[in-house]
Parts: C-alpha cells; structure tokens; sequence
C-alpha cells in the first residue's frame, strides 16, 4: 500500500450531496468526523487521518457566478479557472479577481480549486482574500439554524478555529465598489515561482479626486499575519492627502508597521516585512498610474 | 451511516466512468485517490510523484480539463470522463504532440512527460495555435528535474504549428475532393 492509500482508508462513505440541506444533515450526522470537500487540492494535502466520511459539495448547486442587485454572488464551489473566465468577474473592479485567481497556483490546480475552498482553509496566504478583503466582501454561512451573511474579515479570523465545523459557506458576496467607475486596483504577489504559494501578496483599491487626492483607500495584505489582514492605518493616514512618492514612503512604512510576519521555510520576517513595503508601494503605483496623477 | 468499523472492513463503493473513450465500472474505497485508482487498474502512465499537486507527473485530463489526480477523490468521478497518457496515441499512431516530443529532445527520464503532454493536450485543444507565453502557463505546474523546460516548450509549439500546416495542406484536397 502507497502512502496516500493509508492516509484515507479510515473513510467509511463518500456523499454527493445534491443540494445544500442534504450536505448539512450529513455534516451533522458525521459527528465532527465529517469533511467537506469539493477541488481536493487542500483537504487531500492536508491528510487528515480522522475523518470517517467525506461530503463532496460540488454537486450541490454551488457554482455560479451571478449579478445580484448591486452585488455579484459567486457560489462556494465555483473553481478558480471560471473566476478568470467569467466576463461579469472580469468587468467588476477593474479584473481584480480575475487576476488574483490566475495566481492561485498552475493550470491543473485552478481548475480544481475553490473560492470557497480558498476561504475555508483559513491560510493566511490564500490569494483570493485580499482582493476580496479591498473589496469589502462578506460571506453567507448556513447551519441547521439558517443562513447569516458575515464580513469576510470576521469570517477569516475564525476559519481555522471549530467556529464553522458545523456551517457550509455558500457563497461569496462582493458588493459593487463605491462610485466604481472612479476606482483603481491592482494585485501584487510575490512567490518563489509563477505558480508558488505567496510570500506576500497584497491588493489595493484607489479613488482619487479631481486634484488628485486620495478619496477612498483599500490595502489588504497576505501571508504576513494570522490571517489575511486589512492595513487600516495606512488606509486613514492616505485619506484626503495628495499621492506622491513622500506619501508612498510614508505608506509604505506604515504598512511594514501594520504587518506581523513570521520567519519559516519561504522566507524570514524581516525581508517579509520589507516586501510589504515594495508591493505596497507598487499596488498603490499601479492603482494611480491611470488617473495620470504626478508619480 | 456509522457502520462497522472493524479494522479490515474496509468499506466499498461503485464507480462509473470513462477512462480514454472506455465506459467502466469499478470497486472502489471511498477515501481512495483518483491516482491511486488508475495506476491500481494500470495506468503505470499517470506517474506518482510529489502528492501534494505540486509536480504535475500525475495530470490525467478530466473532462477535457487537466487536474492532479494525486488531489482527487477517485469517487469525485463519477460519470466523468478521464484521459490518461496511454490514451493520447491512436493505437500505435503517436500523437502529433507525442512526436514532437521525440522530435525536439524534449525527452530524458520521461517521469514528466505524461504530465506535460496531457497538459499540452489540454492547451491546443482549446488553443490550436497558442503564444509561447500560454505554453509556458500550460507547462508552468509541471517540474522536469532533468533538462528544464525550453524543450518541451519548444515541442508543443511545434505540434501546434505542425497541425496548422497540415490542415492548410488537407484543406484544398478536401475541396478538390468536393
């Protein structure tokens, strides 16, 4: 027998769910010894040797990618390949989530990754949270009691605690961006490789006035702190000032400030908070690069 | 749903699918992996190597699609359907990307050649004349620790090219045909 046959030979049944209610009574029903699965890409990595029974959600209505009043809702098992596919993602914030999808590791990977997946592994490096954060997403969560829409911040600091053991995340809920049209964003990543888990990544959303002051800001930063975080301060410290490279300085320290990294195999604190710093510094460039503004 | 747990129970469940064009019924553990199943049936050329979806050796197409079967539930195909390497020749006829493979030298130990053919496969099926650049995406999750990359995608790119040319061949034959 081969190490990965050893790894799953305690589960006792494999469910397909055909919608959300039946996926939750088996969830129920599975005593905590039940695991939600839909791309594999991180349930299987992880191997963990106590799960009894395995509910496969793909089949259960979750993939979708739709226009829903002033928001567009895309469904938990919707794969990272459809997110850069999907024209109604390309046309929202500028392709943000398109780009970041395209990220989220090789061809084969992001045709068997998850949105929701994405999320519910709680990784402090997940690619999709940060531009999700900037764009001020939040999540519907169902249980046996019903379903609760939770913003997405509050939902990633309790993704790898018991929390949700016994909730589905559904959906993901991104609301359209204030006066969208004015509005910049950019993605920033940096890996060992082109498909490599992120060091940092970092997503920013920008308005600026007609003078070229900033309006509205949105900095998210990954893989430097628990979870993926959003760096109000140098959000509020940007606010209402003019965008030039002493400001971009100053954000960029602040950030460095905001951030709490640890060292591990991919790369130390220190140069990990510096990073932060740089893609900052180039989100924020790239966000006002368009709006011809003095940098 | 709790049912024996007795050590050597192990539990079983059916499986229907395609594997390359075959419609098949198989016995399968509920918590075994796609990998795992084909290379059991004896598919030796789905490879099985970094088991985290990292390396690419094990890439069989889904549907159309290249996934890592090393991070599939075999259940997960269920009424799917599957190519593997030994799928992509007609009998004893290489395909065009198989050949230029060989051509091109973009071949030594070959532990990731299924993997990047498949994946290959995948991209002119949906890309017949692609960009080096979407070449290299394509061939991005798989690693060749031989030689490096610059042959393999120089082969796909002439697969690619090889089939436009034979089809601006075919095309005024077939009219002549007409």
């Amino acid at each position: 027998m081969t190490a990965s046959q050893i790894m799953f030979d305690k589960v006792e049944a494999f469910y397909r769910p055909a919608n959300v209610r039946a996926a939750l009574r088996l969830l129920q029903s599975g005593k905590g010894q039940a695991r939600v699965v839909a791309g594999g890409t991180d349930v299987v990595v992880e191997g963990d040797e106590s799960v009894r029974f395995l509910i496969d959600i793909t089949h259960a209505g979750l993939s979708y990618i739709r226009r829903r009043g002033t928001a567009c809702v895309i469904g938990a098992t919707t794969t990272m390949a459809e997110l850069e596919a999907s024209d109604v993602i390309q046309a929202l914030a500028g392709g943000l989530l398109s780009r970041a999808a395209r990220s989220c590791g090789s061809v084969p990977i992001r045709n068997m990754a998850t949105l929701g997946g994405n999320m519910a592994n709680g990784s402090p490096a997940a690619d999709m949270a940060t531009p999700l954060l900037v764009l001020d997403a939040a999540v519907v969560m169902v249980d046996v009691r019903g379903r609760r829409k939770l913003p997405l911040a509050e939902y990633l600091a309790g993704a790898r605690t018991s929390r949700y053991a016994r909730s589905l995340l559904v959906e993901v809920v991104v609301p359209d961006p204030p006066d969208g049209k004015g509005c910049r964003w950019s993605f920033q990543k940096l890996g060992r490789t082109a498909v490599d888990i992120s060091l940092v990544n970092v997503a920013a959303g920008l308005q600026l006035d007609s003078r070229g002051r900033v309006k509205w800001a949105r900095i998210a930063l990954g893989s430097v702190a628990p979870a993926p975080m959003r760096a109000s301060g140098a959000e509020q410290r940007m606010t209402g000032r003019i965008l030039d490279h002493s400001l971009l300085a100053e954000i960029g320290a602040e950030v460095a400030r905001e951030v709490s990294p640890i060292s591990d195999a991919r790369a130390s604190a220190e140069y990990r908070r510096e990073i932060c710093s740089v893609l900052t510094r180039r989100a924020l460039e790239e966000c006002s690069a368009p709006a011809g503004c003095s940098l | 749903m709790l049912g024996s747990r007795g050590v050597f129970a192990m539990k079983t469940m059916e499986l229907h699918l395609t594997v390359n064009g075959k419609s098949l019924n198989w016995s399968i553990a509920p918590g075994e992996l796609l990998l795992d199943l084909l290379r059991r049936q004896g598919y030796f050329g789905v490879k099985r190597g970094c088991e985290k979806g990292e390396c690419g050796a094990c890439a069989v197409l889904l549907d159309g699609k290249p996934i890592n079967s090393c991070l599939m539930f075999a259940a997960q195909a269920e009424g799917r359907e599957i190519l593997t390497i030994e799928g992509v020749a007609d009998g004893d006829k290489l395909d065009p990307l198989q050949e230029a493979f060989l051509d091109y030298g973009a071949v030594q130990c070959g532990f990731c050649t299924s993997g990047m053919v498949i994946s290959a496969k995948a991209l002119l099926l949906r890309r017949p004349d692609p960009s080096e650049e979407e070449v290299r995406e394509a061939l991005a999750g798989h690693l060749c620790r031989c030689t490096g990359y610059t042959k393999p995608v120089e082969a796909v790119l002439a697969a690619a090219s090889k089939k436009k040319n034979r089809a601006r061949r075919v095309k005024p034959v077939a009219e002549v045909a007409r």
